[in-house]
């Protein structure tokens, strides 16, 4: 839903149920970015595909933008107010569609806490139907299509992109954090 | 006469990731990172995450809401600049999704667009040549 503010917008800030964090911008530098262009193959899934061509240049760790290609499947879900009260928002059960249009999404590449690859990734796409749409790639359930899809990554050197539970939000988000060894 | 220069040169710096917390407005925070890092000129490499509302500016001055929570940005592109002022200002603009998967996009209003549960943003640094 959408609506035109005709004056000054008035913001809307958002009470988490958990306690507010002392820090609010987690931040983390590499002293440079090292650079890569990945061409997803039909067949596999996002996750699987991207993850394995990043491990064989020693990137564990990386910012990406995706670009157009095709999905056999695209599985997404989406971020609706939480009813429950546990959290503000929450993902609604995967969405999944045979054959849609890639157009572009930003993702992330880390580790989850047991230290495991994880891709949180968020992307456009168009339906076979011609509708444009939008959402949380679920990267795992995701297969390309005839098109390859591109993706531009930045590695992040020198420390990790981490999952972790958040209190204030009562969420595992992912972090950076001091390198772990690679195993 | 305008005195805009059509091309400039540079190279690229470091690089810098953030996790930026809820109710922390999305341009201002990427302006200070730029600041916590020392970056003085950056691109936006990489960005995901949820707003409570999204406030994107259109042309009349107006600005579109799009409702929450959350919208979720699916793409951004950017940058941040220094001002002659010595301060630091980023344009941000992205497509942005509603709680049902609608699109929306443009660029982002400074001080309307707070994060709802997280943000990630990878920035690079731009180190432009002096200018001789």
């Amino acid at each position: 839903m959408s609506d035109r503010s005709p004056g000054l917008h008035r913001p809307r800030t958002i009470v988490h149920p958990g306690p507010y964090g002392a820090v609010r911008i987690e931040h983390m530098r590499a002293e440079r970015g090292r650079h890569f262009r990945l061409a997803l193959p039909q067949g596999r899934s996002l996750h699987a595909a991207i993850v394995e061509a990043l491990a064989s240049v020693d990137v564990h760790n990386a910012s990406m933008t995706l670009l157009d290609g095709d999905l056999e499947t695209l599985s997404f879900c989406l971020a609706k107010p939480d009813g429950t009260g546990r959290v503000v928002a929450t993902y609604t059960a995967p969405i999944v569609i045979r054959s849609a249009r890639f157009i572009f999404g930003n993702a992330t590449l880390g580790k989850s806490a047991a230290g495991a690859p994880v891709i949180h990734c968020h992307a456009a796409f168009r339906t076979a139907e011609g509708d444009v749409r939008g959402g949380h790639v679920l990267t795992d359930q995701t297969v390309v299509g005839l098109s390859p899809i591109t993706v531009v990554a930045t590695a992040l050197d020198g420390f990790d992109l981490r999952i972790s539970y958040d209190e204030e939000t009562r969420m595992p988000l992912l972090r950076p954090q001091l390198e772990t060894p690679h195993v | 006469m305008s005195d805009i220069r059509l091309v400039e040169s540079g190279r690229m710096g470091r690089v810098a990731y953030a996790r930026i917390a809820p109710n922390e407005d999305l341009v201002q925070s990427v302006e200070k990172l730029c600041m916590a890092q020392g970056f003085r000129h950056a691109f936006v490499r990489g960005a995901l995450g949820s707003l409570v509302d999204a406030c994107l500016a259109r042309s009349d001055g107006t600005c579109l809401v799009v409702r929450g929570p959350a919208a979720e940005i699916v793409s951004l592109a950017g940058e941040v600049r220094s001002q002659p002022d010595g301060s630091l200002q980023a344009a941000l603009t992205g497509v942005v999704v509603d709680t049902d998967g609608h699109v929306f996009g443009g660029p982002f209003v400074a001080g309307a667009n707070p994060v709802c549960v997280t943000f990630e943003v990878t920035l690079e640094e731009w180190l432009p040549e002096a200018v001789s």
